[in-house]
């Protein structure tokens, strides 16, 4: 990727673009790929899900089109300003930052404004928002797990191990996780695992000392730093990775996001997707079969069910099976459905046997 | 309340029949009963209502005299009672005249016209002095100076009441500034409560008469008000014409009938409608006779391989004429017959008439009307099958015996019916048929078109029972149209107009015959429109608005009398945003100002989908909302009111018909208005934002760049999808860049003011004016595409470019 001096000139670049359409007499604008879910493509070279080829253009032909270019042409200036300072700031700083800028017209109207615009810059400029130096507010989730790592902090280079080092809580992953460096791991695989509770009680129950599993915490939607990390840990530390999710069809999205890239980010996908990444459960066969506590299917249920059908990322045969099975029965399950058969019955039954079926233990 | 449209052309009027049933009573009597259908019934009401009497009289006076009318109103209070004065510049009025025009209640010259004029019945000007009279007891004070006369004559006029017939009481010399007019003074019992009514009528007078220049005084106002004339343009002059065919009615026809001097129909018909000349005459007597006596079918004449044979059967029918003039008649005659394709009785007859005629000019014998009939009956019985069939006819259930008709009604109905038709459902029709039209009387096969239509529903239902076949209703029509268009219509003279007078049947058919007959639209000479030009200067002298439409449709007709609509729409300025529209109607020219509520116009306003024309409209239908005034009129030589007192347009569907159209004329160029506007307010919106953003954001592009601030007016006009018009100069070349990137051909004007002379001009013209070169391009620009404009020039001279054809927020000058 790229480094800081390379995005601070991909920023000032694409303000000269804008300067040199305004003294060509041309209306300015930006082109950026069309961020729907009709318009991304399997990437058959790296295996994951990127745009495709239709693009929207952003220009100042129209009053909304040429604030938006007037807000970039603030934003530039102050990332830019921010990479020469070396600070770093939060998407919600932006946000509340803009209201500091001399213009009304170029301030933010809400943070999924100010979100959007510096996602429109990581993909006009091919720099990742961390090399902007913006960070989101949510700091990305924790591992557990038999790895020892060196992080550039700024107190300096702490190395920490993700077991002996750490509390119960586990190791925060940084917002940057570039910043961090692999020193030696026992690991056997990874374990992404959607929510806190169950993360919770894989770490009490002692299953990544008992299996050598990295655990990590995806806490719902996952950060886009779990998100690489999960992917330096497959392909950097070569190990398996596998996602445990709840029953549902949002869950899915979850694993989705992990595996193939997210929409909205899918400029880097190639960044951050792991295609190797594989689904554990909670399967819809797996509700029949363990005849786990269920709940019916709302209809926003069945919407985002038949969406994914619909959905290029989804269109394999493991998941039309999957997917159909579940709108034949009309249940979902969350993962803590699993303690109807006891709290050792995760991590003693349930987890070896599907790691198992998948080979991975 | 009765309608007038009920008495259109009859001979006498409502008010009229009342008043003359109420001649034991005294005329007094009679007005106070029925004063509130001539708009008498409140002091208020009075006063406008002698207003508008008065002003109606006035302005028609002198537009009769070809005079533009100056028109004084005074109303001033008098003790108790109102002093209500009128002056025109009229032609004046002779003594001889007087009475008539002011004093005897229901005289009137119009009545009876059919012409378009304001005062309609008569009534109006001499209910006023009658009014007058009976609450202040004071006469009618009249001045009157003809033109030319040095001096001016001053009257006082009374009506008696026992008689209704009036009386000058004073009758002197006097003088009087105006060089010809007349002045009505009258004094009544009145009250001001409709001043807003009285202050309508006459600013919507000078509305609909912008050749008229009015001037009201009264006590409420400070200042007079004052209506200047927008026009020195007189209405067209009208002319009278009678009824139109189209639009008489059974009960009127049937008086004109009786009435007429007029002998034959045709003669009738010529002498007493507009537009019938004797081309239409013959017209509408064809369609007369067709409905009156019906048509006589028509068959194919016998064949050669048949065994039936015109010429031996004529022969046969003539004697004593000797063999060589029977050959050559008979012969003639078969020959003529074998000519034509289908052939009816009465043809038969005709061609028997001229080859008769023929060979007696060739042989010197005389065929007389006895051996013409002979020979027709003869020819007609071998054209048609004759004699046998009417013996076989006799049953209906279909005997052995054919008729020889059926192949002619088979080939007929065969070809009229669709081809999936069942072949022996045809056939099985056209026994049917021919069996009904052999029992038809007579031996010409003589029928209406409404028997016809029976006789083949009869058929087809006789065929149903039977065969189990439908003839629908489409097969029936083609069938009956198959046989009606191959009908001749006969040559029978129609009857005389005294006996289709007595015979209320045979003027229904009349009537029809004259409805179904194409008649050019009723001559407009008898309307004087104000033309959509006038109706807008109209609106324009009155309301400041920001936009103003008009339209007048073409004349239409309605029960005999031609009637146009006007419309006209002011949109904007000064015009009141709040509350419904204002709308003004108009008949003849004469505002209506009460009972708006029950007029056909508020109606059809009331429909029609004002939302898509721009306008709010609350719940999508009734009065819309929003800063315009519509004004309608209607012309027309007999307009139908609700009532005698003429305030309200009856709902006549062919007017109302109108009346949407004219509005929904005008009302789509306000939309267009209204549109562009809009989009011009969202052009300029765009404009302004956009003018403070780009700015902005090449400011911040320049900054972050570190580079000098770009020149962003291409940019600029680019995105305003403007014209740009920039100057270069190039040492003594100066040239003008236009620029068109609006997506429409731009055809402009420009205008660039130089200082010194300037030479070589690319094209375009140069004028000099005082020291200063006008410099004029008259480019068109293609869409997207650009123009330079060049010329050169010594010194250092001032340029003023001005830049006409494209909107200003279209453009963008960089002088």
């Amino acid at each position: 990727m790229t480094t800081e001096s390379d995005a601070r000139d991909e920023l000032i670049d694409l303000a000269a673009d804008f300067y040199d359409q305004f003294a060509a007499g041309s209306i300015p604008e930006m082109t950026l790929p069309t961020r729907t879910k009709s318009n991304i493509e399997y990437d058959e070279e790296s295996g994951v899900w990127t745009y495709g080829d239709r693009t929207s253009t952003r220009s100042a032909n129209s009053v909304r089109g040429a604030r938006k270019l007037l807000k970039a042409a603030y934003t530039i200036e102050f990332l830019a300003n921010q990479l020469d300072d070396d600070r770093s700031s939060t998407l919600r700083e932006l946000y509340y930052l803009s209201e500091s800028w001399n213009n009304d017209e170029a301030q933010f109207s809400s943070q999924d404004e100010s979100n959007d615009l510096v996602e429109d810059l990581e993909i006009v400029t091919g720099v990742t928002r961390e090399d902007f130096h913006m960070r989101p507010e949510e700091s990305g989730a924790k591992v557990m797990g038999p790895l020892e790592l060196r992080e550039q902090t700024n107190r300096g280079d702490r190395e920490i191990h993700c077991q002996l080092d750490v509390g119960q809580g586990g190791y925060q992953i940084p917002n940057n996780p570039d910043t961090i460096e692999f020193l030696d791991n026992d690991a056997e695989f990874v374990l992404c695992v959607e929510t806190g509770g169950m993360r919770d009680r894989l770490v009490e129950n002692g299953f990544d000392e008992e299996h050598d599993a990295l655990v990590v915490h995806l806490g719902g939607q996952p950060a886009r730093a779990t998100r690489r990390l999960t992917k330096r840990f497959r392909d950097e530390l070569d190990l398996p990775v596998v996602v445990f999710t709840d029953g549902d069809p949002w869950s899915y999205r979850i694993y989705g996001s992990v595996a193939y890239g997210s929409i909205k980010s899918a400029h880097l996908s190639k960044y951050l997707a792991t295609p190797e990444a594989r689904f554990i459960g909670i399967q819809p066969e797996d509700i029949v079969e363990y005849d786990l506590p269920s709940d019916p299917l709302s209809d926003s249920d069945i919407n985002a069910l038949e969406s994914e059908l619909e959905d290029p990322r989804f269109q394999t045969d493991y998941w039309e099976e999957q997917i159909e099975l579940q709108l034949d029965i009309g249940k979902k399950s969350e993962q803590q459905s699993l303690a109807s058969r006891g709290l050792d019955f995760v991590t003693d039954t349930y987890l070896p046997e599907r790691l198992g079926e998948m080979g991975v233990l | 309340m009765t309608s007038f449209q009920s008495t259109i052309g009859d001979e006498e009027g409502i008010a009229e029949e009342l008043a003359e049933g109420q001649r034991e009573i005294s005329i007094a009597e009679f007005f106070e009963k029925n004063k509130h259908m001539l708009g008498f019934d409140s002091g208020a009401r009075g006063l406008v209502t002698a207003v508008k009497e008065a002003v109606d009289n006035a302005l028609d006076a002198t537009e009769e005299a070809g005079v533009l009318p100056d028109i004084y109103i005074e109303i001033e209070e008098v003790g108790d009672y109102y002093r209500l004065v009128i002056e025109d510049n009229g032609p004046g009025i002779t003594k001889e005249q007087l009475p008539k025009v002011f004093g005897k209640l229901l005289y009137g010259s119009r009545f009876h016209a059919r012409e378009q004029s304001r005062g309609q019945q008569g009534i109006g000007i001499s209910a006023a002095v009658l009014y007058s009279q009976l609450t202040s007891g004071q006469p009618a004070k009249i001045t009157s100076r003809p033109k030319g006369q040095s001096r001016a004559q001053y009257f006082e006029l009374i009506i008696d009441t026992d008689t209704n017939e009036p009386e000058i009481q004073a009758d002197e010399e006097t003088t009087w500034d105006r060089p010809h007019g007349t002045r009505i003074e009258l004094e009544m019992e009145a009250n001001m409560r409709a001043r807003q009514q009285l202050h309508d009528y006459v600013k919507h007078t000078a509305v609909v008469n912008p050749h008229a220049r009015l001037e009201l005084r009264e006590p409420g106002l400070d200042e007079p008000m004052k209506f200047e004339r927008a026009t020195d343009e007189l209405p067209a002059e009208t002319e009278e014409i009678r009824p139109h065919p189209h639009g008489v009615e059974l009960g009127t026809l049937i008086k004109m009938l009786e009435a007429t001097e007029s002998y034959s129909v045709s003669g009738f018909l010529q002498e007493e409608f507009t537009r019938v000349g004797k081309k239409t005459a013959d017209g509408v007597i064809d369609n007369f006779r067709d409905v009156y006596y019906g048509r006589e079918l028509s068959w194919s004449p016998p064949r050669a391989h048949d065994d039936r044979d015109v010429a031996s059967a004529v022969s046969d029918a003539v004697a004593n004429k000797g063999a060589e003039a029977t050959t050559a008649f008979a012969e003639g005659v078969a020959e003529t017959v074998g000519n034509n394709d289908r052939i009816s009785r009465s043809e038969l007859a005709d061609i028997v008439d001229t080859v008769a005629e023929t060979v007696e000019g060739d042989t010197g014998k005389t065929f007389g009307g006895t051996v013409r009939e002979n020979a027709v009956d003869a020819g007609w019985r071998a054209v048609t099958g004759g004699d046998e069939a009417d013996e076989s006819a006799e049953s209906d259930d279909g005997g052995p015996e054919e008729s020889p008709l059926v192949p002619d009604v088979y080939a007929l109905v065969d070809e009229a019916t669709s081809t999936r038709k069942d072949d022996a459902a045809v056939r099985a029709m056209a026994e049917a048929l021919a069996r009904r039209f052999e029992n038809l009387d007579g031996d010409a096969y003589r029928i209406t078109r409404d028997d016809l239509e029976r006789l083949v529903a009869d058929a087809a239902s006789f065929v149903a029972e039977q065969r189990d076949a439908t003839f629908g209703e489409t097969a029936r029509e083609n069938v009956v149209e198959a046989f009606w268009s191959r009908a001749r219509t006969v040559p029978d003279d129609p009857p005389k107009v005294k006996s289709i007078a007595g015979d209320r049947d045979a003027a229904a058919d009349l009537l029809e015959a004259m409805r179904t007959t194409d008649i050019l639209a009723p001559p407009t000479g008898c309307l004087a429109p104000i033309t959509a030009e006038l109706v807008e200067a109209g609106l324009r002298k009155e309301y400041d608005a920001d936009f103003y439409a008009a339209a007048t449709r073409d004349a239409e007709v309605h029960g005999g009398d031609p009637f146009i609509v006007e419309a006209g729409i002011a949109y904007g300025g000064e015009i009141p945003a709040e509350g419904s529209v204002e709308l003004l109607r108009f008949a003849n020219r004469v505002p209506l100002v009460y009972q708006r509520g029950a007029c056909a116009t508020t109606d059809v306003i009331k429909h029609i989908g004002w939302r898509n024309y721009g306008l709010d409209q609350p719940g999508g239908s009734g009065m819309p909302n929003g800063p315009a005034v519509i004004s309608i009129h209607v012309a027309s030589t007999n307009v139908p009111f609700t009532s005698e007192s003429k305030d309200a347009l009856a709902n006549v569907p062919a007017i109302e018909d109108e009346i949407e159209l004219a509005v929904r004329e005008a009302a789509r160029e306000l939309k267009s208005y209204l549109n562009k506007r809009r989009s011009m307010q969202q052009r300029r919106e765009k404009q302004d934002v956009l003018g403070r953003i780009l700015p902005e954001m090449a400011d911040k592009v320049s900054e972050v760049t570190g580079r000098p601030r770009p020149d962003i007016d291409g940019a600029l006009a680019r995105i305003m999808n403007n014209v740009s018009v920039e100057r270069e100069v190039d040492g003594e070349t100066v040239t003008l860049v236009v620029e068109n990137h609006s997506d429409v051909n731009e055809q402009l004007d420009i205008t660039d003011i130089v200082s010194t002379e300037p030479t070589d001009l690319s094209d375009g013209t140069v004028v000099d004016m005082d020291g200063e070169w006008f410099v004029q391009w008259k480019p068109e620009v293609p869409s997207g595409d650009e123009r330079e404009l060049t010329y050169a020039v010594g010194g250092d001279p001032e340029f003023e470019v001005s830049v006409g054809g494209v909107e200003t927020e279209k453009l963008t000058v960089n002088d």
